[in-house]
């Protein structure tokens, strides 16, 4: 559907509900990919969906109600039935309407008109490329080379009327060299933006250098941490910065707003038009803005719902679904190189609440570790940790140049005296 | 269903594939959530879709699309074609499928009650008392209470002639309550799982006295002191070792990780190809039992997402691997000539991999009681539930939590405790397992939400075990 079709449907199903409160969204989302495992192509898909969500309220009571039957003739249906839903439902003690009408929505440039054609060629050259490249090298390869877009219309019963459209090109690649292992995963708003040659002869290069792994010594190390590795940790305090869990007393975060919590080269903001495309608006149509969570290791904001945010009298704050830990300049490399002594972890893999309470979280290294000292660079074997990211961000001496992992930016770290 | 699943065939047929099937799926979820006394979420949801395998030149295409109408299929199959043919002869390798004799036929998950019956207020108001319940007491600062039901009607069609139906319905509860006491917070759940069954599977649940049940436990658990380390006994129960299981044997086994398909997201796994009938698993008493017949289990579909039919086997016999959980696909390259049945999608729109069975650790055949097991430990651990778990890609380091814990001494259970970790080596663990009682006290878990595969995508099983003793066991950290 066209993005008028799109705003008129949804426009459409709000004129047919006889309720005072409503939000009806209508999405699509498009991903096509082409996985490789073992220097074969596993998997090769292009997916379609498209949904309807209706949200009615009365005043005390609400209901949700989703649907992949899209069809004008059957809007009546699905607001009757949505209707009759809502008689079901209970008063809530704690309804909000819709977003207020008037919401300003930030203008947001995330869409890549040649990587939202989908065109299957692109990804499967990647993954031959990749393939290719590591065979020549007696290697294996696996990853996955993608395109998705995703459009979003929404209205509501107060007078807003919004539309957002994104797209990703994403290339992740692993490659495996007998016991050395190498790990790279890149998205960009455009698939023309990601170097796929130059990702495939990097990662090939680094896995054949963390062949014949030593063993990994406790004790306490410096630690550097490439981005990837960063933005693994950085998501578990994003998942603590919930103001209602915090003022419930089951957060890090509990009675900690205006005081530090990591150092002060650590920052984590939010910048809607920053390498990471923001949200323009969250389901109710409440319009999302730029944000600064952490500001110098001091803890400003955090999410909070409108309900929250009304009984406790503080601005409601959505989350953007952009963020970025600002940096300085170099590399991973680079900053090693200021350690007389340090590890260089690449990334980590499973990485769970050991107490959400504390943050704390174990995990495991994966795909790359290095002890670097006195200019040499030796593969160590990978290992558990059990880890206090905000401590860890208590100790960084330095930072460097940010790199677009997921839906965050951020900057490798040396971190001082880490227990390992 | 049946007619637009046999439409995509036909238009599959007629485009020249080497193969090609289609999943034709209606699903309808139910879901309701109160946290403290509030319904916070009360979702009713449809869906319904395609999903269009092809298979041209040995390379694989597919596609899929919402709506069920012939313009929506017809989309699906030129796509998978398209993009199928878009990749042929870039690697050099070719998709080859083992054999697998056509099927027809039609399989119902058992449902006594049909929770899609059940009145909504019905629902809500037992929510409520719930929540009610978990809330009457001022340390619990937190709670959820939760209704999750599932209904899948499936239709499979391929061009070799298979046409089968699955209907199944899926239906979990669950309670959750934090404490909050001196600067801590801890929580306490019910974690029975998901089970194919209807409302009865409710009732059979009681979540009123599992309210009280995890209200107090959830208090006890704040006010406990925190668990010792060092080297000691532990005795799992079923839930807790559903999970164990799950990450050290279950994903261990999957033949798509020995192959190395999963080594950029999954990871692999430390059992080689070379190793069904050789490695020691864990000791003589450790069998582990694939069953995806068994009618409880969430991965009982009558036939997997390849059409090959449900199976029973083992994976672990007397402490010895056997085989690898397969799919067509990687059935002959892991050396067998057909497949297990382990090919499932998380619904059309994704394309199916490989995924864990259903599967248990079976119970002792003689005579053994918890007590049993807990009185032959001087200094130890009884661990009940899932808390956090972590392990590595190779699947071999583990690190797992649990929900409740008590004190061990002397042979007898003593206070409870809060903050224990275990951890350990796979094959170690599982050999340091010395007693496991017997099968009135086994414990089925089925979990809804195992992800895997690129993109990420959902899997539903079901696991359990009796409560079983392993020997030596490092608590508190500092596995590496």
């Amino acid at each position: 559907m066209t993005r008028g079709e799109m705003l008129d449907f949804v426009q459409r199903v709000l004129d047919a509900v006889p309720v005072e409160h409503a939000v009806a969204e209508l999405g699509e989302e498009r991903s096509a990919s082409v996985r490789f495992g073992r220097n074969a192509i596993t998997q090769n898909v292009d997916t379609f969906r498209r949904e309807l969500r209706l949200w009615i309220g009365d005043g005390s009571r609400k209901t949700e109600y989703r649907t992949h039957r899209i069809d004008t003739a059957a809007i009546q249906d699905m607001v009757r039935e949505a209707v009759a839903r809502l008689r079901n439902s209970p008063p809530d003690p704690e309804y909000v309407p819709p977003a207020d009408g008037g919401q300003i929505y930030r203008t947001v440039d995330a869409w890549d008109e040649s990587t939202g054609g989908i065109d299957p060629g692109p990804r499967m050259d990647a993954a031959a490329s990749a393939v290719s490249a590591a065979e020549a090298a007696g290697a294996e390869a696996a990853g996955i080379s993608r395109m998705d877009s995703s459009r979003r219309a929404l209205a509501t019963s107060t007078g807003n009327l919004c539309f957002h459209e994104a797209t990703a090109g994403i290339f992740q690649l692993t490659v495996l060299a007998g016991s050395g292992s190498s790990y790279r995963s890149t998205v960009s708003k455009a698939w023309s933006a990601i170097p796929v040659r130059r990702i495939v002869d990097e990662v090939v290069a680094e896995a054949l250098s963390a062949r014949n792994p030593a063993d990994s010594q406790p004790g306490e190390i410096d630690v550097v941490l490439e981005p990837q590795a960063v933005a693994d940790l950085v998501s578990f305090v994003l998942y603590s910065l919930n103001a209602r869990e915090s003022d419930e007393g089951l957060t890090v975060f509990t009675g900690r707003e205006g005081s530090r919590v990591a150092s002060e080269r650590f920052t984590l903001e939010s910048d809607m038009n920053g390498e990471v495309p923001g949200t323009p608006f969250d389901r109710d149509g409440f319009a999302a803005d730029d944000q600064v969570w952490i500001e110098s290791g001091v803890l400003r904001t955090m999410m909070r719902d409108r309900f929250w945010a009304g009984k406790t009298g503080l601005p409601a704050v959505v989350s953007p679904g952009c963020f970025s830990v600002p940096g300085g300049e170099g590399t991973a490399a680079d900053l090693a190189a200021q350690s007389r002594r340090c590890l260089r972890i690449r990334r980590f893999w499973y990485i769970r609440f050991v107490d959400q309470k504390t943050l704390t979280l174990t995990g495991m290294t994966r795909d790359g570790v290095f002890l670097c000292e006195n200019g040499s660079v030796t593969p160590v074997k990978d290992f558990r940790w059990n880890w206090k990211p905000l401590e860890l961000f208590s100790r960084i001496e330095a930072l460097g140049t940010p790199e677009r992992k997921g839906f965050m930016t951020v900057p490798p770290m040396l971190l001082r005296s880490i227990p390992v | 269903m049946r007619e637009l699943a046999a439409f995509a065939v036909s238009e599959l047929a007629a485009s020249g594939v080497e193969y090609g099937d289609a999943r034709v799926e209606d699903r309808a979820v139910e879901s309701m959530t109160f946290r403290g006394m509030r319904l916070e979420d009360a979702v009713d949801s449809t869906s319904e879709g395609v999903g269009v395998r092809a298979i041209v030149n040995g390379c694989w295409g597919f596609a899929s699309s919402t709506g069920l109408d012939r313009e929506a299929v017809s989309t699906a199959v030129e796509r998978a074609v398209r993009i199928a043919a878009s990749g042929a002869g870039k690697t050099g390798s070719r998709v080859r499928l083992s054999a697998q004799t056509p099927r027809m036929g039609s399989y119902s998950s058992p449902c006594i009650e049909d929770p899609f019956g059940v009145d909504k207020s019905e629902k809500m108001g037992l929510l409520e008392e719930c929540s009610r319940i978990m809330n009457s007491d001022s340390a619990i600062t937190s709670t959820y209470a939760q209704l999750h039901s599932e209904r899948i009607d499936r239709v499979l069609a391929s061009t070799e002639g298979t046409l089968v139906e699955s209907h199944l319905i899926h239906t979990q509860p669950f309670l959750q309550a934090f404490a909050v006491h001196g600067g801590d917070a801890q929580s306490r759940s019910l974690q029975t799982g998901a089970r194919a069954a209807g409302w009865e599977w409710i009732r059979e649940n009681d979540l009123l006295a599992a309210s009280e049940r995890v209200r107090d436990e959830a208090i006890e658990k704040v006010m406990a002191p925190e668990g010792p380390s060092g080297v000691m006994d532990l005795v799992l129960d079923g839930l807790n070792l559903s999970l164990t299981m799950h990450e050290s044997v279950g994903h261990a086994t999957e033949s798509d990780r020995a192959l190395g398909w999963e080594a950029n997201m999954a990871g692999r796994t430390f059992v080689r190809l070379s190793d069904p009938g050789s490695l020691r698993y864990g000791s003589d008493i450790v069998n582990f039992t694939a069953d995806n017949t068994m009618p409880i289990g969430l991965a009982s579909w009558g036939w997997d997402d390849d059409g090959t039919p449900c199976q029973k086997w083992h994976t672990v016999r007397n402490g010895i691997f056997q085989e690898f959980g397969t799919v067509r696909e990687t059935a002959l390259l892991v050396g067998r000539d057909a497949s297990r049945g382990c090919c499932r999608a998380q619904d059309f729109g994704f394309f199916p991999i490989n995924r864990q069975p259903n599967f248990y650790l079976e119970p002792s055949l003689e005579p053994v009681t918890p007590d049993d097991l807990i009185s032959g430990i001087a200094r130890g651990i009884f661990i009940q539930g899932r808390g956090s778990f972590s392990i590595d890609q190779n699947r071999v380091n583990f690190q797992f939590g649990g929900d409740f814990f008590r004190e061990i001494r002397d042979g007898k259970l003593g206070g409870p405790l809060k903050k224990v970790l275990y951890g350990a080596r796979t094959t170690e663990f599982w050999g340091a397992c010395d007693g496991i009682a017997d099968a009135r006290f086994f414990q089925p878990m089925g979990l809804l939400t195992c992800g895997k595969g690129e993109p990420m995508q959902g899997a539903r099983m079901t696991h359990g075990a009796s409560p079983a003793r392993f020997r030596g066991i490092t608590v508190g950290g500092g596995v590496r």
